[in-house]
């Protein structure tokens, strides 16, 4: 760096990502309190140390593979062409974005002075990874062994959500030429994604001891700690602004980017690099929360558990296209989508006997899946990205948004992305008598050795005097 | 081992070079190996402690009630 102005932009964006991972981080502080206050006593820790060690391993695996397939996959491969390289093939070429550089033995993967950016955008993307996996992971508590939940949330975090961000959620991805797709905050390619594969795993692993009745009417097991299911949602709330934050490029020259000869424009750009404001987000985001939660508060009869995780299925439905909504319309959008959400739990939970013991499915699978169907209808003919508009299904320009494409994305991201590969793995993990924990153990606990290991020195604690 | 050795020679060559890290330019691809072995390493460790616990946890057949036993102090 070697100019000044050139120096300040660079580095208040290396700043500006790393403040939202940050941020982000306690979208997972909150998921481990939710969970552990949604589960029962005898499972804390172990509820605990689940959500935990997904850190590490879908870190690790983010840096050796994760976000090599981001960079490599927007073309399909074979679905369309990149604009890069007008190549169908996976990216690995000398192109500036190719994933070439993003190896885990690159020079551009470790402290570099000529690169100030691809850390933090790493790191950024790896914040979502986390999201995704740990929606899995309220869903399936008190029954999974952490072994199981290792490898899907590996694949979650590390495979399937990467593809579908190259697929949808990259400049060059096919979805947005081939089908006008548009996920601005991620409703699709990090909620319904997550939630597909919950739902696919939970239709392998089976409801909790007891949930349901031996005539199958399901049973309430409530949040054991309340407090800390309460502090734990706005704690994902209070990460959602990072969350938000990240999904934006902070400045960005779009004159020369369009090759709109002399013009020069500087904005905030979504991930798509079409532009917005941090500033018009920010009212959609508190709107579409207000209006989640307005809903959740009237349909679950002012429950605390459902109103709380209305709010955050508010935003989550909002979100696809939250960069381009009046706040308005992002609050209704909020309603319809946790009135949706909340019918669609119980009813799945009667009807398939599903137990997502925190409704994870319904509040970012259902709530993301209807967010992107309702995009299709309000944002119908905006362009899906700056750089060209042409028709659907073409494929060597960019589709405008549309409600089938929409609908289309919505299947590739619950279903395509998210239940199949979910139902398969768990049904591999099932067969190898890996999935889910002895009955015997789920009946005693999965923390007993740990409380019983505790116990002498507790009961000599409990009567000591001095 | 140590890529740079003197920062004013460094940053003023005319080409300066971004990565700085120690072995920079010859030891990515055997830290990424290492990285692989440890990270297959760590999953066969735990899955075999954790099915061992498992095992013998549920061989134990404790009641739904049991672990209040162990909790003398709440």
């Amino acid at each position: 760096m070697t100019d000044q102005l050139g120096a300040l932009t660079t580095i208040f964006t290396e700043f500006y990502y790393w403040i939202t991972v940050v941020l982000m981080f306690l979208i997972h502080v909150g998921f481990c309190m939710y969970e552990v206050g949604a589960s029962r006593y005898k499972h804390h820790q172990h509820t605990l140390m689940k959500n935990t060690m997904l850190i590490p391993l879908v870190t690790v695996t983010w840096f050796f593979f994760g976000w090599w397939i981001y960079w490599a996959f927007p073309t399909g491969p074979g679905i369309a062409p990149s604009i890069m390289n007008e190549s169908a093939a996976l990216i690995t070429d000398e192109s500036t974005f190719s994933a070439k550089w993003y190896m885990p033995n690159t020079e551009f993967m470790a402290i570099n002075l000529g690169d100030h950016i691809s850390g933090v955008f790493w790191a950024a993307f790896l914040l979502f990874s986390w999201t995704a996996a740990s929606i899995v992971s309220g869903a399936i508590i008190e029954r999974i062994t952490t072994f199981a939940f290792g490898i899907l949330a590996i694949a979650i975090g590390s495979v399937f959500w990467t593809i579908d961000a190259a697929w949808g959620w990259h400049f060059d991805g096919w979805m947005l030429k081939i089908l006008g797709y548009h996920d601005a905050y991620a409703s699709g390619v990090i909620h319904a994604i997550a939630g597909g594969f919950a739902l696919g795993v939970l239709m392998v692993l089976g409801p909790r001891i007891g949930k349901f009745s031996s005539s199958g009417e399901p049973r309430n097991i409530g949040p054991r700690n309340p407090w800390l299911v309460t502090i734990g949602l706005f704690l994902i709330y209070t990460g959602f602004w990072g969350f938000y934050a990240a999904c934006n490029i902070p400045i960005f020259n779009l004159g020369p980017e369009y090759g709109m000869e002399g013009v020069t424009y500087w904005t905030a750009t979504n991930i798509y690099v079409t532009p917005t404001t941090l500033s018009g987000i920010t009212f959609n985001f508190l709107m579409s929360l207000s209006g989640g939660l307005l809903a959740g508060y009237w349909i679950a009869k002012g429950d605390p558990f459902w109103t709380y995780s209305s709010g955050l299925a508010g935003v989550i439905c909002a979100s696809a296209g939250n960069d381009l909504y009046h706040p308005i319309q992002a609050m209704i959008i909020g309603m319809i989508g946790v009135v949706i959400a909340y019918k669609l739990h119980y009813w799945v939970e009667r009807k398939f006997k599903i137990d997502d013991a925190v409704g994870a499915v319904a509040v970012h699978g259902y709530a993301g899946f209807v967010g992107l169907v309702i995009c299709g209808f309000v944002l119908n003919g905006y362009p899906s990205s700056g750089y060209s508009v042409g028709a659907m299904w073409d494929g060597s320009t960019y589709a405008s948004i549309n409600p089938l494409g929409q609908f289309i994305g919505a299947i590739i991201m619950f279903v395509v992305l998210g239940l199949i590969p979910g139902y398969v793995l768990a049904k591999i993990l099932h067969g190898m008598g890996k999935l889910r924990i002895p009955r015997e153990v789920e009946i005693a606990g999965l923390d007993y050795e740990m409380l019983e290991s505790a116990k002498s020195d507790e009961k000599a604690v409990s009567s000591a005097t001095r | 081992m140590a890529t740079v050795t003197n920062w004013i020679d460094h940053l003023s060559a005319k080409e300066v070079a971004g990565a700085v890290y120690p072995g920079a330019g010859s030891s990515e691809t055997l830290l990424v190996i290492l990285g692989i072995v440890l990270w297959i390493g760590w999953h066969v460790l735990t899955a075999k402690s954790e099915s061992e616990k498992l095992s013998r946890l549920a061989r134990k057949r404790h009641s739904a009630n049991d672990h209040k036993s162990n909790i003398t102090e709440w």
